[in-house]
């Protein structure tokens, strides 16, 4: 197959031909690219990392705004040693009980029970959008982020943090 | 003096004489070696589209630390910039400068508040005061960022959240790992959902 053949030229065929070939200069285009690189690799960040908002209860904090409807439904979760309590004002308590302790000693909440339990609730009260979370204070940083997230992921945004 | 090809270069006078067998008066070869360029700007341009997706318009707001290591988190927001209270298992750091240590903490645990963090928050705040004088649209929304270790207690961020509070940082935010780039780390693939 001769697809990129050279056009022939008719007539005298003594003409010399010309080459079609353009050169483009490559020089600037590399040098561009270098300073891109150069400061993109400088002003790189390797680890992302994200944010949970939170709300704490007791320190003069302004309140959010909230609906008569979100008013209605105050939900409360307490995490400790034993696991998790689940209880709202609307008079349901759901206890979800840890799964022993790890390796480490460390306590393993049942996260997964967890937000089945809160996403249930969600789809019961759909304006809740608030938790309270009260924590023992024996419980870890992490596992309280994790908490935190659960309730995010569940859809109540508004989570508020409070000792026990 | 001028800038010339390097190679062999005889005197004037010998340069086309038949004394040294002629070989002076040969062509000369092209020194110029010309090289294929193609393969390393698509290199390049690989690297630059690697690197804006890596790019970030905030910039690096916390800086990893090796003695703490952060949860991971799914539903987690962009980090903003505020001021930094880095909780490790020895001490709390704040924007760079310790303010307490954890052992102290424990010793004293019937207090809730942390005299020396809420000094430095209220320096931080009055700071921010101080730059916003002229700007009376700019509103305080009082965000600290807490970044801890996942070891520690929550009888100490229940402290520093309290102390922050106290200096007018009600807007508190936990710092954790994306779950997507704490995957990325571990080799592990991204948790699915």
């Amino acid at each position: 197959m001769g697809g990129g053949g050279m056009p022939e030229e008719g007539g005298s065929g003594k003409k010399k031909k010309r080459s079609l070939d353009a050169v483009i200069n490559v020089v600037p285009a590399i040098d561009l690219l270098s300073c891109c690189i150069a400061f993109l690799l400088f002003t790189a960040v390797w680890t992302q990392i994200s944010r949970l908002q939170v709300a704490q209860l007791g320190t003069g904090a302004p309140e959010t705004e909230t609906t008569e409807q979100q008013k209605q439904l105050m939900v409360t979760l307490a995490m400790g040693e034993r696991g998790f309590n689940l209880a709202t004002s609307a008079g349901t308590s759901i206890d979800i009980p840890s799964l022993g302790r790890g390796e480490k000693g460390e306590i393993r909440f049942d996260l997964k029970s967890l937000g089945d339990q809160l996403k249930q609730l969600k789809s019961g009260f759909p304006d809740a959008s608030s938790i309270t979370v009260s924590a023992e204070d024996t419980v870890s940083y992490g596992d309280l982020v994790q908490v935190i997230d659960t309730c995010v992921g569940s859809g109540l945004a508004a989570v508020s943090v409070t000792g026990v | 003096m001028p800038i010339v090809t390097p190679g062999k270069r005889p005197a004037k006078r010998f340069e086309k004489s038949k004394i040294l067998g002629g070989k002076m008066a040969r062509g000369h070869k092209a020194t110029n070696a010309e090289l294929n360029v193609v393969p390393m700007v698509d290199m390049m341009t690989m690297l630059v589209i690697f690197l804006l997706q890596q790019f970030s318009s905030t910039g690096e707001v916390l800086y990893m630390q090796k003695d703490i290591k952060l949860p991971d988190a799914r539903h987690g927001q962009m980090i903003e910039i505020a001021p930094v209270v880095a909780i490790s298992s020895e001490q709390v750091v704040v924007t760079g400068v310790k303010v307490a240590d954890i052992a102290d903490l424990d010793r004293d645990s019937g207090y809730l508040n942390i005299p020396t963090l809420e000094e430095r928050l209220r320096d931080e705040k009055k700071r921010w005061e101080f730059i916003h004088k002229s700007d009376p649209g700019s509103k305080w929304d009082g965000i600290v960022n807490i970044q801890a270790d996942k070891t520690v207690p929550f009888r100490i961020v229940k402290r520093v959240m309290y102390s922050c509070g106290v200096a007018g940082y009600f807007n508190v935010n936990f710092a954790a790992l994306d779950a997507g780039s704490a995957a990325a780390q571990q080799g592990l693939p991204p948790p699915a959902g």
